[in-house]
Formats: C-alpha cells, sequence, structure tokens
C-alpha cells in the first residue's frame, strides 16, 4: 500500500515540476530562477509525511495523500502564478499542514477513538472557536463576513477548525445516542438542538453563509447515516429553505447575494452601494462573478496554459479581486481550461469516493460517522464554492480544499486528512486480518 | 526577445501544458484502475441502521459469541452474566458502559473493551491507569479470549465462558 503512495507522491512531483516550469518560462520577466527549487522542497516534504505514514498508519488508503499532495501542487502553483509573495507564504503554511499532520498521526496512532472521550470539550470548543471572530479586539471583517482573528499580522479563520472539532463530536455524541435520536424522542435531540442552535446563531452573526450551509450539511448527511431516517433529511432540509427564506427576508447582505446569483448583469443603472451611485450592477456588486466567469469563457476548452491567462489589466492591476483565495477555481479554469478542471474535480470526486469507502469499512459507529462526517464536508464545501463560481448557487466566500491560498483552510484539511487515514488505516487492518 | 525567441518559447509552452494535463489525466486513470478493484470490497451498509446491521450479520458467518460472568466485583452479584453477541461491550467506571462498575476504584472510566470478532472474543485494554489482566498477566495488545479465561478489571474478574 505504502510503495504504491510513493509511486503516486512521484507522480504528483513530476506533475508539480512540470507546472512550476510552465510558470516559469512564461513569466520569465517577473520571476526569478530559484522558483524552480520550490518543486523540489514541495516533493521533499511530501516524501517526508510519507514516511510518517509509513511508520504510524501502514495500512491506510494509498490516494489520500498523493491526492492531497496534487491539490496542494496545483495550488501553489497558481498562487505562485498570481502572486508569486502569496505562494512564499502557503510554502509556509503546508509547511505547518504537513507537520500538523504528522504529530497527528504520533500521537493518535495506537488508538485515535479516544477522541471520542473528549466530544463535549471538542463540541464546545467548536462553539468557542466560531465566537472568536465576534469578541471585538481579535475579530476582524472581511468583505461582509465577520470570521477572521488576528494577532499582529498573523490572520486566522478559526472556523475552519471548529469545522473539524465539530464533526468529531456529531460522531461521538451520534454513535452514543443513535439508537434513541431514531426513535425521536426530544429528550435525547436537547444536547443536539443546543450545540446545534449555538452554531447557527454564530454563523448568523458572523453572516457566513457558506459555513452555515455547509455545517447543516454536514449535520444532515451523519444524522442519516447515524438514523438511516431519510425523513430526518426531509424534514432538515425543509427547515433549511424556510430558514434560509427566513433570513433573506432580514438580511440586506443575504439579498445582494441572491440578486447577484440570479442577475449578475444589467441593462439599465441601477444603485450602487460601494460608489453611492447609479451604475450597471457588473460594474458594481457583481463585477467579481462576472469577471470570474468571463475569466473562465477565457479558458474555453484546452485553457490558455499555466502563466499565461490574463488576470490584470494592461496597467497591471487585478482585475479579479480574492483571485488566488475564494476565485482560485475560475483562475484554473482559464489556464488549464475546462479539460484542465474537470481533472481537477475528478481528482476531488477521487479523495471523496475513498473516504466513503473508509467509511464503509469501518467497523464501530464512531469511525463510520467520523469517516462519513469529514468526508461529506470535504465534498459539500467544494461544491459550495465551485458552484458558487459557476453561478449554479449564490456565491459565498469559503475556500477551495488544499487548493485555495489561506493558512487556516490548508492547516485544518490536512488534520482532516489525518484523522481520515487513521480510520482507514485500522479499518483496512481489520479488514486484512 | 526577439519573434523566433517567442515562437520557441509558445511551443515549449505547449509541451508543457499538454505535458501536465497529460499528467494529470495519467494520475486520475491510474488510481481509478487500481482503486476500483478493492472498491467492489466493501458491502457493509453504509448506514448504522440497526436493522440493516442484522441483515448484514446473518448473511455471513457472523462474530464468534459467548459471555462474560463475574467471578468477584464490589459493584456487581458474583455470577451475574453479559451477552457478548455482536456489538462491543465496555466496561469501565462510568455510566455509559456497557457493564458500568461504579464502585470499583481501581477501575478507570473507560477501562476495557470485549470485541467479537470473527475468530474469536477479543478483549482490549482503553489505556488504563491500572490496566487489565488476562489470567494475571497484563495486557500490552488486544489478546484473543479461550473458554475460562479470567479478566481483571480493576478489582472486578470476570470469566469468559464460550
Amino acid at each position: 500500500m505504502r510503495n504504491r503512495e510513493l509511486a503516486f507522491l512521484i507522480m504528483v512531483g513530476v506533475l508539480t515540476a512540470v507546472g512550476f516550469a510552465s510558470v516559469y518560462i512564461a513569466r520569465q520577466d517577473v520571476i526569478s530562477t530559484s522558483s524552480l527549487t520550490y518543486a523540489g522542497f514541495f516533493f521533499a516534504l511530501y516524501v517526508a509525511a510519507h514516511l510518517v505514514t509509513r511508520y504510524t498508519v501502514p495500512f491506510a488508503d494509498p490516494y489520500l495523500l498523493p491526492i492531497a499532495g496534487l491539490l496542494t501542487a496545483i495550488g501553489l502553483t497558481e498562487i505562485y502564478r498570481l502572486r508569486p509573495g502569496d505562494a512564499f507564504r502557503q510554502g509556509v503554511w503546508i509547511v505547518v499542514g504537513v507537520s500538523l499532520f504528522s504529530a497527528t498521526l504520533f500521537v493518535l496512532r495506537r488508538d485515535y477513538r479516544r477522541l471520542e472521550t473528549y466530544k463535549y470539550l471538542f463540541g464546545f470548543t467548536a462553539i468557542g472557536l466560531l465566537l472568536l471572530p465576534i469578541l471585538p479586539v481579535l475579530g476582524k471583517t472581511v468583505n461582509g463576513a465577520r470570521l477572521w482573528i488576528q494577532f499582529g499580522s498573523l490572520r486566522f479563520q478559526p472556523g475552519e477548525l471548529a469545522k473539524i472539532m465539530l464533526i468529531v463530536f456529531l460522531a461521538g455524541y451520534m454513535r452514543e445516542k443513535r439508537e434513541v435520536l431514531a426513535q425521536g424522542r426530544l429528550k435525547d435531540w436537547g444536547p443536539l438542538l443546543v450545540i446545534w442552535v449555538l452554531a447557527m446563531l454564530v454563523l448568523l452573526e458572523t453572516k457566513d453563509l457558506g459555513g452555515g450551509l455547509l455545517y447543516f450539511g454536514i449535520f444532515l448527511a451523519m444524522l442519516y447515516v447515524a438514523t438511516a431516517r431519510i425523513g430526518y433529511v426531509a424534514v432538515g432540509l425543509g427547515l433549511f429553505l424556510i430558514g434560509a427564506v427566513g433570513v433573506w427576508k432580514v438580511t440586506p447582505h443575504v439579498q445582494d447575494r441572491v440578486t447577484i446569483w440570479l442577475h449578475p448583469w444589467t441593462e439599465h443603472k441601477v444603485y450602487c452601494p460601494t460608489a453611492d451611485s447609479f451604475t450597471l450592477r457588473q460594474n458594481c456588486q457583481s463585477f467579481q462573478l462576472v469577471k470570474s466567469l468571463y475569466s473562465i469563457g477565457n479558458g474555453q476548452f484546452g485553457g490558455t496554459g499555466l502563466g499565461k491567462g490574463t488576470f490584470t489589466t494592461t496597467s497591471g492591476a487585478q482585475i479579479i479581486p480574492d483571485l488566488n483565495t475564494d476565485f482560485i477555481y475560475s483562475a484554473l479554469a482559464q489556464e488549464l481550461g475546462l479539460i484542465g478542471v474537470a481533472a481537477l474535480l475528478l481528482v476531488y470526486m477521487i479523495f471523496v469516493l475513498r473516504g466513503i469507502r473508509t467509511s464503509l469499512l469501518a467497523q464501530d459507529g464512531f469511525s463510520k460517522l467520523a469517516a462519513a462526517g469529514l468526508t461529506f464536508g470535504f465534498a459539500l464545501q467544494t461544491f459550495i464554492i465551485v458552484g458558487g463560481i459557476l453561478r449554479l448557487i449564490p456565491l459565498t466566500g469559503i475556500t477551495l480544499p488544499f487548493v485555495s491560498y489561506g493558512g487556516s483552510s490548508v492547516v485544518a484539511n490536512f488534520l482532516l486528512l489525518a484523522v481520515l487515514l487513521l480510520i482507514s488505516n485500522r479499518a483496512n487492518r481489520e479488514v486484512l486480518r | 526577445m526577439m519573434v523566433s525567441d517567442s515562437v520557441a518559447v509558445d511551443e515549449l509552452l505547449l509541451v508543457l501544458k499538454i505535458a501536465f494535463l497529460v499528467l494529470l489525466y495519467l494520475f486520475i486513470w491510474r488510481i481509478v484502475r487500481t482503486a476500483s478493484r478493492d472498491l467492489r470490497l466493501p458491502q457493509e451498509s453504509f448506514v448504522l441502521a440497526p436493522s440493516a446491521a442484522v441483515g448484514v450479520q446473518a448473511s455471513r458467518p457472523g462474530p464468534l459469541t459467548g459471555r462474560l460472568v463475574v467471578v468477584k466485583s464490589a459493584d456487581l452479584a458474583d455470577g451475574e452474566d453479559f451477552e457478548l453477541n455482536s456489538a462491543q461491550l465496555t466496561i469501565g467506571r462510568g455510566n455509559q458502559n456497557d457493564v458500568p462498575i461504579a464502585t470499583d476504584e481501581y477501575a478507570s472510566v473507560r477501562h476495557a473493551r470485549f470485541e467479537p470478532r470473527q475468530d474469536g472474543v477479543w478483549v482490549q485494554d482503553l489505556g488504563s491507569t491500572n490496566g487489565t489482566f488476562l489470567n494475571g498477566t497484563r495486557l500490552d495488545r488486544p489478546r484473543r479470549l479461550t473458554q475460562g479465561d479470567i479478566v481483571r478489571v480493576g478489582e472486578t474478574d470476570l470469566r469468559y465462558e464460550s
């Protein structure tokens, strides 16, 4: 298994080298030669991670780590192409992510199931983390959502970590109570609903719509896995729709998002709040989305090639705001084309398939639920951001796992990967025995 | 930069672009090929429905079962027994355990686990403070039980009967 992992990692290494070479050649005027060492360094980092998995989780799924490697490689290449300065920081975050990944594997290699013992701690820590950005000194509002905490120059989005903790809590709680949950007595639902309502209130307060959708989706999926009651999912979706309409009615921020989604282009001038004047909507509120759609369109089928896309005006100003975080998918769609991003989505799908397989093979309820929750969260997050960029659903800012620029996201996804590998290691070992 | 140079650069970039895409799809293809073999393996339900679980159990040979009989305990009556059928059984001072021994001060909150598997019933220490003993030997890894084995948790002794 581990040899297979190494073989795939070598492929990822070659891919990274090709990607960086392409960016380097296309943008010689902007970039220095030392850039090529990135690819080498990157490969060395993953070989180190591979050695850790060899020692700690010898039976774990051999595809998950190379896929994470591939996704971070594609992300890093694109970030490097867009803003070389950010690529260095992203590289540092990947190193931090891989270190925490290794540390998690070492600490929990004997029995990760003791996580279950601390489920309430995880649940309340998650709520605490979600609350942190609301605090007046630490919190920071970016693009209408209050999701960040800031210490000096270091910014962090605690919601990403809270997601994983919440999944661990839900897995532990639902494992213990699944029979009674299936019967549907209110008493047993209490703790679940309390933490639930708290999380939702926090999200409403921080105006993190994508996060709200993500947590709710994870909750419903895990509830279904635990109880096998499709009725709960139907009720949950119904409640979600009612809640969404309610939030839409009272929150101008949400109304804006929906308007942008349904009518990004206008023929007549409409009021533009940021400029306080009348202008076409595509030049104001939906500017980002519309330019991103043009960017995707410009990529056509085969893409412009890495390093050759158009992301700046002739004067050098960047066209799309947040291109390397939330909108990295549209940058990739331009440079790799439909064929390239289709491959990217396939890679995400394989990751999800392997996660579901892990959940299927796991022997105990906690592992099954945790693997299912983590995998579903990963899939839904990808769907929310890619769907938002492609105008399938209203756009909400959320990161593309492993690819987007952003420290908290990268670190959290590596932790997610570590837990999945631990579950997979145990499940496969039992199957082999 | 001369015109011929930029043409050469463009060609090189085209080659690199194609190489990148080919490698990307090769990666996917290789994974799908090697992984599709073991995707067919898992037959157990994804959903944890009790009813579904029963169905799965019935179609397989099923794990071996047995029971645990209390030999000596401060908390439980001597001779009381616990069925080991398909589910795991945990023992410890916490009341969320399947076998709660609240008054045994030498037991940890989650002390040990009994797990019926295809090849027999296994006992595993869950990182307890004072350890779990099988016939007087402290467990350092999961062990398979045989008829008449005595498992000691804190000050509680249990006998395994298949």
